[in-house]
C-alpha cells in the first residue's frame, strides 16, 4: 500500500463530469495527480493535468504510475480497470455506484492474479488528512492524526471522522471499503494494512447490517490485530430486508429463502463481544472510546 | 429485482432449460382460449413463496373449474397481494426433484454453483445436503460436472443436470442477474428434466444494458426492485410520525437509529444518495431535495421532518435554499410540518441565515438535530410555513 505524497496518481474519466468536479479539489488538496485518462480527450489539459486517450500513453510521457482512480461510469469500469491492470499499476479506486457485479468478478479475477489492491465500487474513496485525497471525501471532516477509519459507507465515513474531529483527535487515513455486494478490498485486508502501518495508532471499524463482512472482520482481529479496533455499526432500526443505496446482503439473504439468518445486527452484535471490541451506540461516542483507547497505548 | 415465474420461464425456455407447454393468463376468460389440454395447474404469480400453502396453486380438469379456480386465485391475497396475472401449465408427474440454483458469493466474491437431491418444500430441512461449487475461474462445464457429482448423481443423470446447470449459469452471466434458481428441478421415472418453478433475481444496477429484461418487466409493477438506475428519488414508508430526508445510505441508516434510540418513530425516508452517480450530479441535487419533501409530506399525520446533509459537492447554503424554494412554492392551503435541519460543509453560516429567517433551526451536530426532532415529534401542533415556532423550539429545548 502507498498512498503517500510522493506516490503517483492517474485519473480515469478525468474530462468525465465526476472528474471536472472532484479532480480541482484532490489537486487542490495535495494530490499527486500526474496525468489523466479520457479517450478521445488525449492531448488535452484539465486542471492543470496532462490528458492522454490510454493509460500506456500516459506512462510512456510521465513514467510509473502508482495508483488509478476510476471516475467513469458503471458500465465503463471494468474496461478501464483491465487497461490499468494490463499497464501494471498496483492499485485501483472505483468511485461508481452500480457497477454490475458480474463486471466486479471479471476485474477481480484479474486483480488476485496480479496482486492489485481494489477499492470499492460504489466507494468514496481514501484519504491521508492533510496530504493525499482520492476520491469524494469532503475535506473539511478530517484532520491529520493517527486514527484509521475502514467503513462501507461514504456519508458515514465522514460523519465519523467529524466526530473525531470536532474532539480534536486526528485520522492517519480513511477508506470506504463500498456499499455494494461485491467489492474488492475487504475489512481485513485493510486491518493488516493498518497494523503495518506507523503512523496508525488505533483503527475505527464503521460496520452496517447485510453480509457478513464485519463477522469475518471481527474473527480476523482477535487472531491478527494487536492494535486498538473499536467498532460502529448502523441499520439497527431497519426494518427486515429493506433494500438500501446499499444492497449489502438483501439479495444472499433471499437466496433460495433458505433460512441462513447472517448479517443481522445481533450477530454482528455477538462477533465483536466474542472479539471483545467495543461499540459505540451512536457517532458521537467514538471519541471517547477512541481517547481511551489511545491513552492505554501511549502508556 | 425478482422476476415472476412465468417471467423466468420465458427466459428458461429461451436458453433450452426444459420446462413445460404454459400460458399467461391475464383473466379468468382466458381459459376459455386455453391451448394446454387438461389437467393443468393453476399458478398465482406473486413474487412470495409459499404460495402453494395458502391456495395459490390449483389443479384443474375442466374449463368450468378452471374459470372457477382463477377468480379465486386472482381473489386472493398472498402475504397482502394479489397477482396480477397466472400462470396455466401441464401437469408433470415427477419421480424426484432436486434443487438447483447459480449465484454469487459475496465472500469469495464469486459466481457459486449450488445443488442438492433433496429439492422442492424439502430444500429447507436438507440443508446439510447442499452441495456448492465455486467457479473460482473462466466458467468451464466441469465445474457443473463436479457440482453434479458432488450431488451424489449417477448415469446419465450427470450430464443431464449439469447440462442445465450450465444453462444456468451462460443465463447468469448473458442477462446480468444476481440469482438463478430451479426448484423443484423434476426428475421422471425415465430420468427426464423438467424446471416445474422457477426463480430469477436481476440485476438492479446492470438493468441500464438489459434492454430485452426491461421490457421484459415493464408490464407488472415491482416492489422488489432496489436500485434505481435513472436515480429517481425513492420514499420508503415506515410507521411513525417522523420524515427523514439524507445523502447516502449509511447516513439515512445510523439517522434512522438514532431516532429509534430517542423513541422517536420514523414515518418514512428518501435517501438522496451518496457523490458517486453518474446519473445524479451535483447540479440536480437542489431539485432531487425539493422532491424527496415533496414525497415525505405526501405522508399524512407528520409532525416533523429531519434533513440530513452530509459531503457532496452542494454547499449548505444551495441544500437551504431548496429547502426554502419548497416551501415558497407551496399551495397556501397546504400545511407542513415543522423542518429541522442538519448541514455539514461550505457556506453553513449563509444556510442558517437563510433557513433561520423562515424559522427553521439548524445544527451542525447531529445529535442536536435529533434531539429536536424528538422534541417536536412528541409535541401536538402542526405549523405553516413562515409561522412562529419559538413556542414549540421552547417546549423541546
Amino acid at each position: 500500500m502507498s498512498f503517500a505524497a510522493e506516490s503517483h496518481v492517474l485519473v480515469y474519466g478525468i474530462a468525465e463530469p465526476l472528474g471536472s468536479l472532484y479532480v480541482p479539489k484532490m489537486v487542490a488538496y495535495g494530490t499527486p495527480i500526474v496525468a489523466g485518462v479520457s479517450p478521445g480527450y488525449g492531448g488535452q489539459v484539465v486542471a492543470g493535468i496532462p490528458v492522454f486517450d490510454l493509460v500506456e500513453q500516459a506512462i510512456e510521457t510521465v513514467g510509473s504510475i502508482d495508483t488509478v482512480l476510476i471516475l467513469v461510469p458503471p458500465y465503463e469500469v471494468l474496461d478501464a480497470a483491465l487497461e490499468a491492470m494490463a499497464a501494471e499499476i498496483g492499485q485501483l479506486i472505483l468511485i461508481a455506484e452500480g457497477v454490475p457485479p458480474l463486471d466486479m468478478v471479471q476485474i477481480l479475477r484479474e486483480a488476485e492474479a496480479t496482486e492489485t489492491l481494489v477499492v470499492g465500487p460504489n466507494s468514496p474513496g481514501v484519504i491521508v488528512p492533510g496530504e493525499v485525497l482520492l476520491g469524494t471525501h469532503p475535506a473539511e471532516c478530517y484532520l491529520p492524526g493517527s486514527v484509521g477509519l475502514i467503513s462501507r459507507s461514504g456519508t458515514l465515513t465522514y460523519e465519523v471522522a467529524l466526530e473525531l474531529t470536532r474532539a480534536g483527535i486526528g485520522q492517519s487515513i480513511a477508506v470506504g471499503l463500498g456499499g455494494d455486494r461485491i467489492v474488492g478490498s475487504s475489512f481485513q485486508q485493510w486491518l493488516q494494512i493498518l497494523e503495518e502501518d506507523d503512523r496508525t495508532e488505533a483503527i475505527v471499524l464503521i460496520g452496517e447490517i447485510g453480509g457478513e463482512s464485519e463477522e469475518m472482520a471481527a474473527r480476523y482481529i482477535a487472531e491478527a490485530i494487536d492494535k486498538p479496533v473499536i467498532a460502529y455499526l448502523a441499520g439497527y432500526s431497519l426494518p427486515k430486508g429493506q433494500p438500501m443505496g446499499h444492497v449489502g446482503a438483501v439479495v444472499t439473504a433471499k437466496i433460495a429463502g433458505l433460512g441462513v439468518d447472517v448479517g443481522t445486527i445481533d450477530s454482528k452484535l455477538t462477533a465483536f463481544k466474542q472479539a471483545k471490541i467495543p461499540v459505540a451506540d451512536r457517532p458521537s461516542k467514538l471519541p471517547k472510546l477512541v481517547q481511551q483507547a489511545l491513552d492505554k497505548v501511549r502508556t | 429485482m425478482d422476476l415472476l415465474e412465468y417471467q423466468a420461464k420465458e427466459l428458461f425456455n429461451q436458453v433450452g432449460i426444459p420446462v413445460l407447454p404454459s400460458q399467461r393468463i391475464d383473466r379468468p376468460t382466458d381459459l376459455k382460449g386455453l391451448r394446454i389440454p387438461f389437467p393443468v395447474v393453476l399458478k398465482s404469480q406473486v413474487y412470495t413463496g409459499a404460495r402453494g400453502k395458502v391456495g395459490g396453486v390449483r389443479f384443474v380438469e375442466n374449463t368450468i373449474d378452471a374459470i372457477a379456480a382463477a377468480q379465486a386465485i386472482f381473489h386472493l391475497p398472498i402475504l397482502g397481494k394479489y397477482p396480477k396475472v397466472l400462470l396455466a401449465e401441464a401437469k408433470y408427474n415427477a419421480d424426484r426433484e432436486f434443487y438447483l440454483a447459480v449465484t454469487l458469493d459475496n465472500a469469495t466474491r464469486r459466481p457459486v454453483l449450488l445443488g442438492s437431491q433433496y429439492g422442492g418444500v424439502d430444500v429447507e430441512s436438507h440443508l446439510d445436503q447442499m452441495r456448492q461449487v465455486v467457479v473460482d475461474q473462466t466458467f468451464s462445464p466441469f465445474y457443473a460436472r463436479r457440482l453434479a457429482l458432488m450431488m451424489g448423481l449417477q448415469g446419465k443423470l450427470i450430464s443431464s443436470v449439469s447440462a442445465v446447470i450450465e444453462k444456468m449459469y451462460r443465463l447468469l452471466v448473458e442477462r446480468d442477474l444476481d440469482l438463478v434458481e430451479i426448484n423443484p428441478l423434476a426428475v421422471n421415472v425415465n430420468e427426464e428434466l423438467m424446471a416445474l418453478d422457477g426463480k430469477i433475481t436481476v440485476n438492479d444496477a446492470a438493468l441500464g444494458r438489459q434492454p430485452a429484461l426491461t421490457a421484459l418487466v415493464a408490464a407488472i409493477p415491482n416492489p422488489t426492485l432496489t436500485y434505481m438506475p435513472n436515480c429517481g428519488v425513492h420514499l420508503v414508508e415506515l410507521e411513525g410520525n417522523i420524515g427523514v430526508l439524507c445523502s447516502g445510505a449509511g447516513l439515512t441508516m445510523s439517522t434512522l437509529d438514532l431516532l429509534h434510540k430517542a423513541k422517536g418513530r420514523p414515518a418514512n425516508f428518501v435517501d438522496l444518495g451518496g457523490d458517486y452517480r453518474h446519473c445524479c450530479p451535483p447540479n440536480v441535487l437542489q431539485e432531487r431535495v425539493k422532491q424527496g419533501l415533496d414525497l415525505i409530506t405526501q405522508t399524512k399525520g407528520l409532525k416533523v421532518i429531519m434533513v440530513n446533509m452530509l459531503g457532496g459537492a452542494t454547499s449548505c447554503l444551495q441544500t437551504a435554499e431548496a429547502i426554502a424554494a419548497f416551501l415558497k412554492w407551496q399551495p397556501a392551503n397546504r400545511t407542513i410540518p415543522p423542518l429541522v435541519v442538519r448541514l455539514v460543509g461550505s457556506e453553513w453560516a449563509a444556510a442558517q441565515s437563510l433557513l433561520a429567517a423562515m424559522e427553521i433551526p439548524v445544527y451542525e451536530s447531529m445529535d442536536e438535530a435529533i434531539a429536536q426532532t424528538i422534541g417536536l415529534a412528541s409535541t401536538a401542533v402542526k405549523v405553516q410555513p413562515g409561522q412562529s415556532k419559538s413556542s414549540l423550539m421552547l417546549a423541546s429545548a
